[in-house]
């Protein structure tokens, strides 16, 4: 336990800064991926475990795109579609026959994806690390300097396409007839039927929503790092606990949430080295103890 | 045959000396070391499974973060046996580590357990598995006492105890499907006293039993502690199986293998899970002699059990030749 | 026997019951009517403890019980049957009877002897006789009859051995003949046991057939009480149900 190294940090405002940053840069991509698999759940009821499958298909995929074409923008874009339509087809084939099952199920379902996809992109790219697919080249710049922090501007502009991103996302649920509609089929699908409205196709483009959003964190994280089979697997852990902490099916909580543990983990990581993601987990536990519906809870 | 219809404690007893000496015999007629490690861990991974089924076949309580009692029984023999007590104690070692095994896991498994009940559905399985990946993170960080992620190094002694010497492949053999065995009768007995309907009560309808003056908290909480007993017992057998511990037995990962077995051989028949826990080890076993990619091949299983059958094979089975 | 004595509850602003009070004489059968939404439903929750009170005290036998909670309430020998049935899906009549058997007696903490043999076997057997059915003893409970499934509800109820039953809408869901089948296996019940009844029900022929005393429920109040010939007779009770009076 390193308390004096994070009491060193804070009062140190190049550390204090770029802990900070570094801390939303964290957050906000975690919210991209934790905003996609809350806004299912909320919507649809399901408990998408395989979304950090999700995730890993929208780095693999732009990963080829870049490889093909050079192009980065093209790249994180058309993966993050490539993800959706995959999402769609995900949809319609199995996560529907589960809409109304047990957990247990819903969970055995999405865990047997993942364990499918992980083997099919050893199978499909190799089993060996992929390198990230770099940043554009705009962004390869001297990094700037705040305060005596040391930090990259593509981190920022990270952190500003994750708001922005969420800002459409807000925009979309409250002031388009589809975010309406969408509401709409979370709080009561069978009225909307007897209107008229095809709440299969409304389940459907949410869910291709959640996987694009999935995909986009994914290729952005393909440009922060590596790309390997399985990268999936320890971002939906911790999307599962800004959902819960967030309060399940809450966009703001989500990102409220996502804050927190970006925070956490990043001067987490100077007081308590070993300890980590442990301290996302005693956050967890002690949401789930005095706060099950989470920080915000979903107005009905 | 009469004999063998009537369901109580005796004939279980009986029908498990069976097993047992006909296992024993078995390993001397098919004297493959593979075979023999195969129907070991078949046994550790049942216990697992049934201790698992405890909670989601009979009681109706999804818990996702059950490995925690497995490892915490795996850590806690291990620790034992590389300490000091080994010296003081020495033949008695063994017995007492693994006693010491099941009592960290069911006091582990009472802390927790208390409060997880007092949450509901999806809520008490994120909190199980929260506070799985809590004790993961503890075990990660504790490096000086636990090793860390290369988990419990430099092995441990296995002094030999009443005459049996867990060295010796067929000692091991024996002892281990000797303690399964037991626990299995004695869980068996467990599952058809009253105590065992109650659960089937709760499961079924989880409000009628105040109606009926049944306090139905206590019932889960002892319930979630044996759950967790057990599992702790099935650590402690796999860490003297492989002399050591590891941080993936309290990963996330290894609570979904409970799950699978119990999927495949099926929650509603009381030996479904051990049947599960055949079926997942041969898969295991089958596939990566042939393939890397073991993931896609389970995966593929789970699924269409998932979709297509429904429901594990034992209880398929069952329900198929044996209609009530 | 059960007194219930000036009770009151809302939810938020709105007063589901109104000063209540319901004396029910030992052995007696009685009903309680009113139109939908009346708070009947709500009484059966109040006295049973899934609901705490607000104002008002309750008495069975001379015995303070007011604001007991529901596992308590069983204990002092009242027992209740629900509106929409309330049973063990994968359990047989005869392993649902048991359980409920040894539910109160905390019998459900033994973990030596076999259920399948237990000695409650008897006693189970004498409900399953006096509640009818005998005939679907093995049967499982999610596979009996909608009319089979209520008489289960209600054997339930009696493994508690109550001195006051309450029943909600035994004959919901039935036809005709078999809501009379129904009242008469109610009607034996309670010749047998010389229980104190109380039942809601909508079915007004078959409330003025066998009940002693009638109490009428609207928006929450008692508007009326008596013997079935009084309530047909009562003007209060004709505007609640049929708008108009007699002058």
């Amino acid at each position: 336990m390193e308390i004096l190294a994070l009491f060193d940090c804070i009062i140190t405002p190049a550390c204090l800064i770029s802990q900070t940053a570094g801390g939303l840069k964290i957050g906000m991509l975690l919210f991209l991926v934790a905003s996609g698999l809350t806004l299912v759940f909320g919507v649809l009821g399901v408990i998408n475990f395989a979304h950090g499958a999700l995730y890993m298909l929208g780095a693999y995929f732009s990963w080829q795109i870049m490889t093909l074409t050079g192009h980065f923008g093209l790249a994180v874009i058309s993966g993050s579609i490539g993800v959706a339509i995959f999402g769609l087809l995900f949809e319609r084939l199995l996560i529907s026959k589960v809409y109304n099952a047990d957990l247990l199920v819903q969970i055995l379902l999405c865990y047997s994806v993942i364990l499918i996809l992980d083997d099919l992109v050893m199978i499909i790219w190799g089993d060996e690390f992929l390198s990230g697919i770099g940043i554009p080249e705009i962004f390869q710049v001297p990094p700037l300097f705040i305060f005596d922090a040391i930090i990259p501007p593509f981190h920022i502009a990270i952190v500003i396409i994750s708001m922005i991103v969420a800002l459409i996302l807000w925009v979309i649920m409250t002031k388009t007839k589809f975010g309406k509609l969408v509401r709409a089929t979370a709080i009561n699908p069978k009225m909307l039927e007897a209107l008229g409205v095809n709440t299969n196709i409304i389940k459907a483009g949410v869910f291709m929503l959640g996987s694009f959003l999935a995909g986009l964190g994914g290729a952005l994280a393909a440009s922060l790092g590596s790309v390997v089979s399985g990268m999936g697997n320890s971002i939906i852990i911790e999307s599962f606990i800004v959902t819960v902490i967030g309060g399940m099916g809450s966009i703001s909580g989500a990102f409220l949430a996502s804050i927190i543990i970006g925070m956490a983990r990043s001067f987490g990581a100077v007081a308590m080295p070993l300890f980590t993601d442990g301290i996302m987990f005693l956050i967890m536990v002690l949401v789930l103890i005095i706060r099950p519906e989470g920080l915000m809870r979903k107005k009905k | 045959m009469n004999f063998i219809k009537k369901d109580n404690f005796k004939r279980d007893a009986l029908i498990g000396v069976f097993v047992w000496l006909f296992l024993l015999i078995f390993f001397f007629i098919f004297p493959y070391p593979g075979i023999h490690d195969i129907i070991q861990k078949v046994f550790i991974l049942g216990l697992f499974a049934m201790s698992l089924n405890i909670l989601i076949g009979y009681l109706g309580l999804i818990a996702f973060g059950h490995a925690a009692f497995f490892a915490s029984g795996a850590y806690t023999l291990g620790l034992f046996l590389q300490s000091n007590i080994v010296i003081s104690i020495g033949s008695l070692s063994i017995p007492a580590a693994i006693f010491s095994a099941v009592v960290v896991s069911s006091i582990l498994a009472a802390f927790i357990g208390s409060i997880c009940i007092r949450l509901k559905d999806i809520y008490f399985s994120f909190l199980t598995l929260a506070f799985q990946m809590l004790i993961y993170s503890i075990i990660l960080a504790l490096v000086s006492i636990t090793g860390g992620d290369q988990g419990l190094m430099g092995g441990f002694p296995k002094p030999p105890f009443l005459g049996i010497d867990l060295g010796k492949p067929f000692d091991f053999y024996a002892f281990t499907i000797f303690i399964s065995l037991v626990t299995i009768i004695l869980l068996r007995q467990l599952i058809e006293s009253p105590f065992g309907y109650g659960l089937r009560m709760i499961r079924d309808n989880p409000e009628r039993p105040a109606a009926l003056g049944f306090n139905t908290q206590k019932h889960k909480l002892i319930a979630f502690t044996i759950a967790g007993s057990i599992a702790g017992l099935a650590g402690s057998l796999q860490a003297l199986l492989d002399v050591g511990a590891y941080p993936e037995w309290a990963f996330w990962a290894k609570s979904a293998e409970p799950l699978f077995m119990i999927l495949l051989g099926g929650m509603h028949s009381f030996l479904g899970p051990l049947m599960g826990a055949f079926i997942f080890e041969m898969l295991n076993d089958f596939v990566t002699a042939n393939t890397r990619y073991y993931g896609l091949v389970l995966g593929l299983v789970i699924l269409s059990f998932v979709l297509g059958l429904r429901r594990g094979l034992l209880d398929w089975l069952l329900m198929k030749f044996y209609r009530k | 026997m059960l007194k219930i004595i000036g009770v009151s509850k809302s939810f938020g602003g709105i007063i589901a019951t109104n000063n209540v009070t319901i004396d029910l004489k030992p052995n007696s059968i009685n009903a309680l009517i009113g139109p939908n939404g009346a708070g009947k439903t709500t009484i059966f929750n109040l006295i049973t403890g899934n609901i705490s009170i607000d104002k008002g005290e309750i008495f069975i036998e001379k015995n303070n019980i007011t604001n007991f909670k529901e596992t308590e309430i069983t204990h002092t020998g009242i027992a209740r049957a629900f509106q929409i049935t309330n049973i063990f899906p994968t359990l047989t009549v005869k392993e649902s009877i048991k359980i409920a058997l040894l539910a109160k007696r905390h019998g459900l903490n033994n973990m030596w002897n076999r259920f399948a043999t237990h000695s409650i076997n008897a006693e189970a057997s004498n409900i399953a006789a006096l509640a009818g059915l005998k005939k679907v003893y093995n049967t499982i409970s999610s596979e009996l009859s909608h009319g089979d499934q209520k008489l289960l509800d209600i054997a339930l109820a009696l493994a508690l051995k109550p001195k006051v039953l309450l029943l909600d809408e035994p004959t919901a869901g039935m036809g005709p003949e078999e809501r009379w089948e129904m009242i008469k296996r109610i009607k034996e019940l309670w010749k047998k046991t010389k229980m104190t009844i109380l039942f809601i029900e909508h079915d007004m022929d078959i409330v003025f057939d066998i009940a002693q005393t009638i109490y009428v429920l609207q928006q929450g109040s008692i508007i009326a009480e008596g013997t079935p010939k009084e309530i047909k007779n009562n003007n209060e009770v004709i505007k609640a149900y049929l708008g108009g009076g007699k002058k």
